[in-house]
């Protein structure tokens, strides 16, 4: 069990059966009384946040959550199959743990898989890919209703904003944490 | 600026400074104030045991500004060591203290460049029951609180005062009707209802600048309260505070008086709109 005294950013605890990491904290202290320390916490599993006063004197269980960088090997209907670089055991994680990281996944590319009670529950992506445009219209200067940039289909089957010069066989590098087009790369 | 300003307020109303030792053979009363250890004393967690010697000794009115110490507070409002001032007044009711705790607090702000505070009085009592709808003078340990490690109603109140009311705190706060259970070195008097502490905190912005008792002036009393605080501590596992028999054959002599003790990092900080105290930077 932890003591207010290891409460620290990134501390991993398991409270009201969810598994939550620390994000914040502070001493508080009321003129007569105990010392709190009021902790802001984000569960792992939704991203909800709370903040919790924890008394000195409290205890925090430590929670079952593991995370892994894994290849992605392949999909299929159900799952996203990852294997782990060390043991070189595989994993399949359901469609709707990976979420809309499906987008940034090519075989290969590392993800953070995080693991609750032995379970996956989460696929974060590299935060840069490099993937092929498959699909794009030629860009038209002048059509104004479109602005100045179109819709460019990878070869995940993500589809992203590009700007008008962006040819089909093109290498993009992608922000996958806001999903847009930083670069083009040289392949 | 802050110093001067407190200097000539306490001096125009026939204060006498008096400073006092830093090291102490007893450093505190209540339970949840660990003291750090010195030349085989301890570090005073505030002037108070050596300012009630002087009062019983017979001087009206005194104060200090000293440096204190307390072991195992860190955030961003306290420290190790911080600037108190202390005050006393020999045959002053609280509220003539509380008046004269505000009208300092306003001219510290006036010499800090800011206006006077726009002061508010109200009581735990009121500022529970609007913050969260419980009625402290009656509530039970449950109603107060349901977490598993709240045995004692001072438990259950405590948290259900850091959880739900004082995070509500605004504006200059002068805050009575303590329970009595806290009353530390104050006098208990019962309000019609329940029996509260002859004490009041000030609260600025939420944050607590200032302590004033209505002294307790009964050595036996005293006495009592430090075996309590102190067995509190030995089950807890924490080292007993000396009792000080100085201070108890003292205050047994000293006449009705009223105390107040101050943050001074905390009042300047929170009157320049600092986020907290910070090492370094001095409430000059």
């Amino acid at each position: 069990m932890y003591q207010t005294s290891d409460i620290r950013k990134g501390l991993k605890v398991e409270m009201d059966g969810s598994p939550w990491v620390v994000v914040e904290f502070m001493f508080v202290k009321p003129g007569k009384g105990t010392a709190f320390t009021r902790t802001k916490f984000r569960n792992l599993l939704t991203g909800n946040v709370v903040e919790r006063n924890i008394r000195t004197g409290d205890t925090l269980a430590p929670t079952d959550v593991e995370e892994l960088e894994m290849a992605f090997l392949y999909s299929d209907d159900e799952s996203f199959h990852f294997m782990n670089g060390e043991d070189y055991s595989q994993v399949a994680v359901p469609r709707a743990v990976v979420g809309d990281a499906w987008q940034w996944l090519k075989e290969e590319f590392i993800g953070r898989v995080m693991f609750y009670k032995g379970l996956p529950v989460s696929v974060e992506p590299p935060t840069f890919v490099e993937l092929e445009v498959v699909q794009t219209d030629p860009g038209v200067r002048g059509n104004t209703a479109t602005g100045t940039t179109k819709p460019a289909t990878l070869s995940t089957g993500a589809v992203v904003q590009v700007p008008l010069f962006i040819d089909a066989g093109t290498w993009l590098k992608i922000d996958t944490r806001t999903g847009e087009y930083v670069e083009r790369v040289k392949r | 600026m802050a110093l001067a300003a407190i200097r000539r307020f306490l001096l125009d109303r026939c204060y006498l400074e008096v400073p006092t030792p830093v090291i102490v053979p007893s450093a505190a009363l209540e339970e949840h104030l660990y003291p750090l250890c010195a030349d085989g004393g301890l570090l005073r967690t505030a002037p108070e045991f050596a300012l009630k010697r002087v009062i019983a000794a017979g001087l009206p009115r005194v104060y200090e500004i000293g440096p204190c110490f307390r072991g195992r507070e860190a955030g961003p409002w306290h420290g190790s060591e911080f600037l108190m001032l202390e005050w006393y007044r020999a045959g002053a009711a609280l509220e003539d203290l509380a008046r004269e705790a505000t009208d300092l607090i306003d001219a510290v702000a006036v010499a800090l460049g800011r206006a006077p505070l726009r002061w508010e009085h109200t009581t735990v009592r009121a500022l529970t029951l609007a913050a969260c709808g419980v009625d402290v003078a009656r509530a039970s340990v449950a109603d107060l609180s349901s977490h598993e490690n709240d045995h004692t109603w001072d438990d259950a109140f405590f948290r259900r005062w850091v959880d739900s009311v004082e995070p509500t705190l605004r504006g200059a706060l002068v805050v009575s009707g303590w329970p009595a259970s806290q009353a530390a070195l104050a006098a208990v008097r019962s309000d019609g209802d329940w029996p509260v502490a002859r004490r009041f905190e000030i609260i600025v912005d939420g944050v607590e600048l200032a302590n004033a008792f209505e002294e307790l002036v009964d050595g036996r009393e005293l006495k009592q309260r430090f075996l309590q605080s102190n067995a509190a501590r030995a089950a807890a596992g924490e080292r007993p505070h000396p009792v000080d028999l100085d201070l108890i054959d003292a205050v047994g002599r000293m006449p009705p008086t009223s105390g107040i003790a101050v943050g001074v990092d905390r009042l300047v900080a929170v009157i320049e709109g600092w986020p907290g105290i910070a090492r370094g930077r001095v409430p000059a």
